[in-house]
This record gives structure tokens, C-alpha cells and sequence, in this order.
């Protein structure tokens, strides 16, 4: 079930019986601003850290106990060009329980208090316990971001490519500039702004009644707050113009172990008449698996690496490559990279290495299945941006299309944007 | 509605044992082939000592075949495939959603065919070098190994997995040989397949297999261990410092008594340093702890264990605070009815939870059987135990002769 409950606020009930648990999920999305970034990811963590009627971390932990292990998950993440503060509670389906309490009014009640009845110190403040431990926490948590080195890659390479759009710039965790000089008050402000303006979308997956749900929502504290129009977030896509004339690079040197290679590269947009599964088809021929060229040759011939792959990101048309490897096999790793690409470009691929690719498309979509997770990430991408879904039948259809000279079209049309490397020495 | 799981369990005359699965409604079936070999296992009979690392060798260079590599195979099937080692087992697994039988045969001929010669083993060493040189690289996993060998001085648990840059210069394709015909035999193996197969099919595949080995569960070399260590620290370039504070719970207790064990020490933990426990607040609120504080409590045959974990500027503080708080008379005086009730009712969900995920039933199913536990009768297990039960535990593993420390001090020369 999908309904539009409010402007800008919608509903999508999801009820599966597959599943041992059922889960809800409320997204609120506003357009990204680095300004707002670390504001947001600190909320995040102030929100989960109690409310008014659990004012104390411990004693919503302790709530959760008594719920069965309730799973309260708090975080913000990056949706296109949009902050998502996302709020979800999972929980025992009862009918697995020794006892069958029920526990869906209970749940809806815990995540709405989260949500919309915080823990306050006065009518424009937080408490200053879960402020002040939330604030410290994540000024931990962003200096251990240093020490985790393939993250430190991608977020060099992350700053490279988004170098000329600030909002990108600033980690979707936040940055240590702005969060010292975050107070309280202005944490405050943000908070009501959200709940008031930012774009919601309700998830709910798991064997629920759908009447029985929409009854209990309607009679929690949350129900009016979700009725109130909002505004919409539109969405807009990154352009990488400027760097496939001028693509950038950096090199730093760390006193490390083992050195890390982060490279990006960009798709043209790709002719009508080809597969749209074209750009995954080369990215897993190349990168995307243990039969791709990247993992045969960098890693299983020359035993240059135990971890290399490609990734591709359709809505961005971006192709990421990372490796980890010794310092001094760096030149001849990227060496072996370009010739991998150039081997795609010129066609030196199999059929049984496109019927592989096709398979593994496949397969994986239907997997991917297989978790709460995807019914609440495919709702998500429906209501935002739908053109990037595609049901059974038009992915079929365009596996079926799919043909060697897309693939070789799509691999000469790449474009080497920014490279990152991490010397260990 | 869902239905509860049921399973299908047969020892087969081969040796095997086959466990399945159904979970309806689910796309994929998820196989593992898990043996009770890992990486502690490196003593042999004679006291001599295997180089470290050797299981996980094993498990890289299984997947090689006369002119094939398996992972080939499984993709030709549609499936993807992968393996770890543990401390003290291996495992081989595949995930399809097409051919089952075809790709069960797969993971048989991966355990069951070795292919070891000297170049692939010598071609296979650089690739886990760049594997142990990137955990190298992780503060979390240095320091999981530093306190291990307080707990357990020179002990093969407290040597990295994966091994070292100069004990993989120990291992040739002749002691992988060795060591695999020592360990890999179809009694010493679990394996289970979730997802909508026919179990007739799956009996009969398994049952005609050929291992190239048999025999029974390979002799199990108890080695008595090393006094506790007083503890330790060192510096580390990294930005922010770490401390782990380790329990060793010596015990006797094997099998389902050892599950139950692991249980009990969980709730133990969670109710002195779990998110809701008087302790984490305390060490919140005097700024010793950040939120990646957590614990770990591991019993397996020979091994039981508890370290506590996280970041901290305060390393002292963080072990003075522990040492004091971590007693018997400081749970018996906030383990009450109420807070019992809380934590096994966590533990019940955190069971249910698992059970979304066709690995993780596969796998925790397939470690369980070597402790004769049936992973679907679990929650009555966790139901069973009793407040009494966790207190006696308690009053036994919480002495300060079993504790230990370790810290990763920032270096900022």
C-alpha cells in the first residue's frame, strides 16, 4: 500500500510474512548544505539517546530489552543531492515469541518518542546530558575516522570528484570544525526546522495488518505531526564536466602497513538503443567480481593485492576502483588497471563472461530480496527518484538486449576523473 | 503466515552430516561446508608446531584445482562463493539462487579435492601477505591480538589468523597436505543448506561423494596454558587510543553446557557494562568511554573468554574502572528479577533476528553441531537458564586473577 498522507509526507506499507521481524523506518530528507551536515548527524544521535519519558540512555535501553531486543537505528546518509535523517525500529515478530506478546503498538510508541518527544533541558534546548555525550561522542568517533584507512580513501576521493560543490565536501558524519562550534541552541533550532519542513517518507515491512497499523498510528503521538504538509525535496545530479578535461589527482604519504589506490572514473550517458544495464555489465567484467579481470590479474596472477574490485553507481554514472596493496607495487598495479580497461575497450571479453555478468545482474537483484532492507530501500527510491527503478519484466527485457558492443561503447566512453593514492611508507 | 523452522538432520554412513533447511518465501539457497579446524589448531601430536596461519591457508588454496579454480565453477552455476577461517574452524560457503545440486557438488569437490603445488602456494603468499599487511593497518585487530596474548601468552590464539609475513615462508604445499589430510574428513564437518531443496537430493549427492580422506575426529592436542599476563601497552600511530580489558574463564564445560556457558556470560556482561548497565553510564558520564565501547564473550573447546573494548583518551581510568566494577557483589546487587527478565528477553530477539538471514542460520547451525546444540531448540536453551544459574557463573569467572588489560597508545612523536 502507498498513500500520500499529507503534501509531501508518504506512507508505504510493505506487509511480508517472510520475514522474523517487522520493521519501520521514517525518513525525513531535505536537500544536502554544509551547513547543516555535522547539525544533522549530531541530531541523529542526540534523538536515540533518550527522549522525555526514557531520559536517559540507559533507561531506553532498557526499553528495549523489555520489547525483545528492540532495534533502534538512528543515522543520516546521503540520497543524491539529499540529507536523509533516517529513524527505524525493528523488532521480534510476536508470533515467533515463547509468550506471542504483541508489540507493534508498543514499538510505534517507542520510535514516535524518539522522534517527537525528546528529551529537552528547556523550550529551545536538549538535556545537557545527552548533548554533551552525544557531542563528545561523535568528536571521537570523527578522530578514529583516521585511523580506518580504506575509509580515508574514499573520502579523499569522494572530496576530489565533488571538489567544486561544497555541500559535498563535508563527510555525511560530519566534520570536526563544525561540530565544535555547534551549541545546543542551534541544534535545537535545526531539530524543529526538520520536523516541521523536511520531506517524510513511513516505511513499514513485515507481516502487519495493514488497517490494524494505520488504526495505531492514527491514535499515537506521532499522527499529527506526519499529517502537516511539508515541503518537497527535488532532486539534481551531479555533473562531472570539468573533470574529464581536468581530471585531478592527489598523493599522500602515511606511515602504514599497506598502501590504498582509490580511482574514479565516468560513464558518458549511454545511447537509447543500448542496454541500461550496459555500464554494470562492463563495470562486473571488469572489477565486480572474483571471475573480473581486476581480481584474475591484479590479484590472483600477479599477487599484487588481496583486496581490488570496481564498483559502478548507475545514478551517478560513477565507476569507483579500490585496492589495497605494497607500497612499491603501486605503478605497476595502475599499470595493470589501465590495461584491464583498455582490454574491455578493445572488446577482449567472452561471450561466457557476458552471459556470467548477466547472471550475476540477476542473481543479485533477486537476492537483494531477500532482506527487510530492500522493500524499504526500493519504497525510498520509488517516492525520490523513480526512474531509477526497473520492474522484473523491463530488467529482464534489458538483460535479454544486452549485447557485447554495448559493453565495449560504454567501456571507451569512461573517463579517468580523479585518482587518490595512500602511500604506506 | 511464516512458519517456525524445521529442519532435516541425518548423519550419513560416509561420515557426513547434513543439516537443511527450508525458510519459505526466500529466493536464494545458502550452503556451508564448515569444519572443526582453525587457526589454533597447529599443534601436532608429536608437540611439533605447525607454522601459524596454516588453516587459512588451507582455506585460500582449496578453491585450486588441476587447471580450474572452484570459484570458476560456482559462477558457472550461478553462484557466488567464499570462505574464513576462525580461531578454531573453516568454513566454505555459496549463495544461489539457481542449481542447488550443482553447486552443492561444487562445494564438495572444493573441501574434498586438494590441489597444492609449489607454485600455487608459492603465488597464493603474496596475496595473504597484502591480507595480513592490511590488518596490520587496523587498531581494532592489533589490539584483539595484543590482549589475546595476555590472556593466552604465546598461545596460537593470540597469532593473527592469517598468520605472519615469515611464518607463511613456513608453509609449502607439503604441510598443507599434511595438515589438510589431518583435519579435513567427512567426521569432522557439518553441513547445512537453507533454502527450498529436496532433502532426498541433497542425502543422495553427499552420500555418494568421495572424500580422498576419512577417518575419525582428528585427536585433539590440549595444551595447558600460560599463566594470565599482568598486562601491557604500546604506542601506535593512530589517532585515537584504544582499550581492552580481558577475562579468561578457564572451564572444563564442553558442548551444549559451553553454549549455555557463552549465554551466561553475555547477560553478565550486559548487565555490567551492556548500553543499559549502571557502568556504562557511570564511564559515559566520567568521559572514559565513547559510544564504541562493547564487549565479546567467546566460548569454544578449549577457549573461553571475555574482552571489553573501545576508544578512550583515559586508558588508566578505563582498566582502574573495570578492575573495581567488575564483581560478583556489584552484579548481585542490580541483577534482580526485573533486569533478568529484560536480558533474556534480548537474547530471545537477537535469536529471532538471525533467523531473517539464510547465512546466518546456515552458519551459527553449522558451528552449533560441534557442540551438539540444535540451533531451532536455541531459545528454549536461553529460556532455560535461570538467574541463580548466571549469578554461580558469575561468582566463579569474576576474579581478578582472570583479569588482564592492553592498551594502543596514540603515538604523537
Amino acid at each position: 500500500m502507498k498513500q500520500e498522507i499529507a503534501k509531501n509526507v508518504i506512507l508505504n506499507i510493505d506487509p511480508i510474512n517472510k520475514f522474523r521481524t517487522i520493521k519501520i523506518q521514517i525518513d525525513f530528507l531535505r536537500p544536502l548544505d554544509k551547513e547543516e551536515t555535522t547539525t544533522r548527524r549530531l541530531l541523529a544521535n542526540v534523538l536515540s539517546n533518550s527522549t522525555k519519558s526514557y531520559p536517559s540512555f540507559r533507561s531506553l535501553n532498557d526499553r528495549e530489552m523489555e520489547l525483545y531486543g528492540s532495534e533502534i537505528n538512528v543515522y543520516t546518509r546521503n540520497l543524491l543531492n539529499l540529507n536523509d535523517l533516517a529513524f527505524s525500529i525493528e523488532f521480534a515478530d510476536p508470533k515467533f515469541l515463547l509468550d506471542g506478546d504483541d508489540l507493534l503498538k508498543d514499538n510505534i510508541d517507542l520510535l514516535s518518542k524518539i522522534i517527537f518527544d525528546p528529551n529537552l533541558k528547556n523550550d529551545h534546548e536538549f538535556s545537557d546530558d545527552s548533548f554533551d555525550t552525544e557531542k563528545r561522542n561523535l568528536m571521537s568517533n570523527l578522530a578514529s575516522v583516521d585511523d580506518n584507512q580504506d575509509l580515508v580513501s574514499m573520502l579523499k576521493l569522494s572530496s576530489l570528484i565533488h571538489h567544486d560543490n561544497p555541500d559535498k565536501q563535508i563527510p555525511i558524519f560530519g566534520d570536526m570544525v563544525h561540530l565544535n562550534s555547534l551549541t545546543n541552541q542551534d541544534l535545537y533550532e535545526h531539530y524543529k526546522k526538520a520536523i516541521k519542513e523536511d520531506t517524510i517518507i513511513i516505511n513499514v515491512v513485515g507481516d502487519v495488518d495493514e488497517k490494524m497499523f494505520l488504526k495505531i498510528m492514527d491514535n499515537s503521538f506521532m499522527s499529527t505531526f506526519l499529517k502537516r504538509d511539508r515541503c518537497n525535496s527535488k532532486v539534481t545530479f551531479d555533473s562531472f564536466e570539468n573533470l574529464i578535461d581536468h581530471p585531478l589527482t592527489q598523493s599522500e604519504h602515511k606511515h602504514l602497513n599497506q598502501s590504498r589506490l582509490a580511482l574514479a572514473y565516468v560513464t558518458e550517458k549511454i545511447d537509447p538503443s543500448f542496454s541500461y544495464l550496459a555500464p554494470q555489465a562492463m563495470n562486473l567484467i571488469l572489477g565486480g567480481d572474483d571471475q573480473s579481470k581486476l581480481f584474475l590479474q591484479v590479484r590472483e596472477k600477479n599477487s599484487l593485492a588481496y583486496s581490488v574490485s570496481s564498483t559502478y553507481h548507475p545514478i551517478s554514472h560513477l565507476m569507483t576502483i579500490q585496492a589495497g596493496l605494497d607500497a612499491k607495487s603501486v605503478d605497476q598495479a595502475m599499470d595493470l588497471i589501465n590495461k584491464q580497461i583498455d582490454a574491455v575497450q578493445k572488446g577482449q571479453f567472452t561471450q561466457s563472461q557476458i552471459e556470467h555478468a548477466k547472471k550475476v545482474l540477476s542473481t543479485r537483484r533477486k537476492i537483494s530480496s531477500d532482506s527487510i532492507q530492500y522493500y524499504i530501500m526500493h519504497n525510498i527510491w520509488e517516492d525520490v527518484y523513480p526512474k531509477s527503478l526497473l520492474d522484473d519484466e523491463h530488467y529482464q527485457a534489458e538483460l535479454d538486449k544486452l549485447d557485447k558492443d554495448h559493453i565495449i561503447k560504454v567501456a571507451q566512453g569512461i573517463h579517468d576523473i580523479a585518482q587518490y593514492r595512500l602511500i604506506g611508507d | 503466515m511464516a512458519e517456525k523452522l524445521q529442519k532435516f538432520s541425518k548423519k550419513l554412513k560416509n561420515g557426513y552430516q547434513i543439516e537443511v533447511v527450508n525458510l519459505p518465501g526466500y529466493n536464494q539457497t545458502y550452503g556451508v561446508a564448515m569444519t572443526n579446524f582453525g587457526s589454533v589448531d597447529v599443534l601436532l601430536p608429536n608437540q611439533k608446531q605447525l607454522p601459524s596461519g596454516i588453516a587459512h591457508f588451507i582455506e585460500h588454496k582449496l578453491f585450486a584445482k588441476p587447471g580450474y579454480d572452484v570459484s570458476e565453477k560456482f559462477a558457472e552455476y550461478g553462484a557466488n562463493s567464499n570462505a574464513y577461517t576462525s580461531y578454531t574452524k573453516t568454513a566454505y560457503l555459496f549463495q544461489t539462487l539457481i542449481n542447488p545440486y550443482d553447486n552443492l557438488k561444487v562445494l564438495l569437490d572444493l573441501v574434498q579435492h586438494p590441489n597444492f603445488t609449489e607454485e600455487n602456494v608459492a603465488s597464493e603468499r603474496g596475496i595473504i601477505d597484502q591480507e595480513i599487511q592490511m590488518y596490520l593497518d587496523m587498531p581494532e585487530w592489533v589490539l584483539e591480538q595484543r590482549i589475546l596474548n595476555q590472556l593466552y601468552p604465546g598461545d596460537p590464539i593470540a597469532k593473527d589468523i592469517a598468520g605472519s609475513s615469515a611464518s607463511l615462508q613456513e608453509i609449502n604445499y607439503k604441510n598443507l597436505l599434511a595438515t589438510y589430510q589431518n583435519n579435513y574428513r567427512p567426521s569432522n564437518m557439518d553441513l547445512v543448506i537453507v533454502g527450498d531443496v529436496d532433502t532426498d537430493k541433497i542425502e543422495s549427492i553427499v552420500s555418494d561423494s568421495e572424500f580422498s580422506t576419512s577417518g575419525g575426529v582428528p585427536a585433539v592436542e590440549i595444551k595447558d596454558f600460560e599463566p594470565i599476563g599482568k598486562g601491557g601497552s604500546e604506542k601506535m600511530e593512530i589517532s585515537q587510543g584504544r582499550s581492552s580489558f580481558g577475562i579468561r574463564v578457564d572451564t572444563d564445560l564442553s558442548g551444549a553446557d559451553l553454549v549455555k556457558l557463552q549465554f551466561e556470560l553475555n547477560m553478565i556482561m550486559e548487565t555490567l557494562v551492556g548500553e543499559s548497565s549502571i557502568n556504562y553510564q557511570e564511564l559515559t558520564n566520567q568521559k572514559i568511554i565513547d559510544d564504541s565501547f562493547s564487549y565479546n564473550v567467546v566460548a569454544e573447546n578449549d577457549y573461553c573468554f571475555i574482552i571489553i573494548s573501545g576508544s578512550t583518551n583515559y586508558p588508566e581510568k578505563f582498566q582502574q574502572y573495570l578492575q573495581k566494577h567488575l564483581s560478583y557483589e556489584q552484579l548481585d546487587k542490580v541483577f534482580d528479577d526485573q533486569r533478568f527478565e529484560r536480558i533474556k528477553r534480548d537474547a530471545i530477539g537477537a535469536y529471532l533476528f538471525a533467523q531473517n538471514s539464510p547465512d546466518a542460520i546456515a552458519n551459527q547451525m553449522a558451528e552449533l553441531y560441534f557442540y551438539n546444540v540444535n540451533y531451532l531448540e536455541l531459545i528454549h536453551l536461553i529460556d532455560s537458564i535461570s538467574r541463580e544459574d548466571v549469578l554461580k557463573v558469575a561468582e566463579e569467572s569474576l576474579k581478578e586473577d582472570n583479569y588482564t588489560y592492553y592498551n594502543l597508545l596514540p603515538d604523537r612523536t
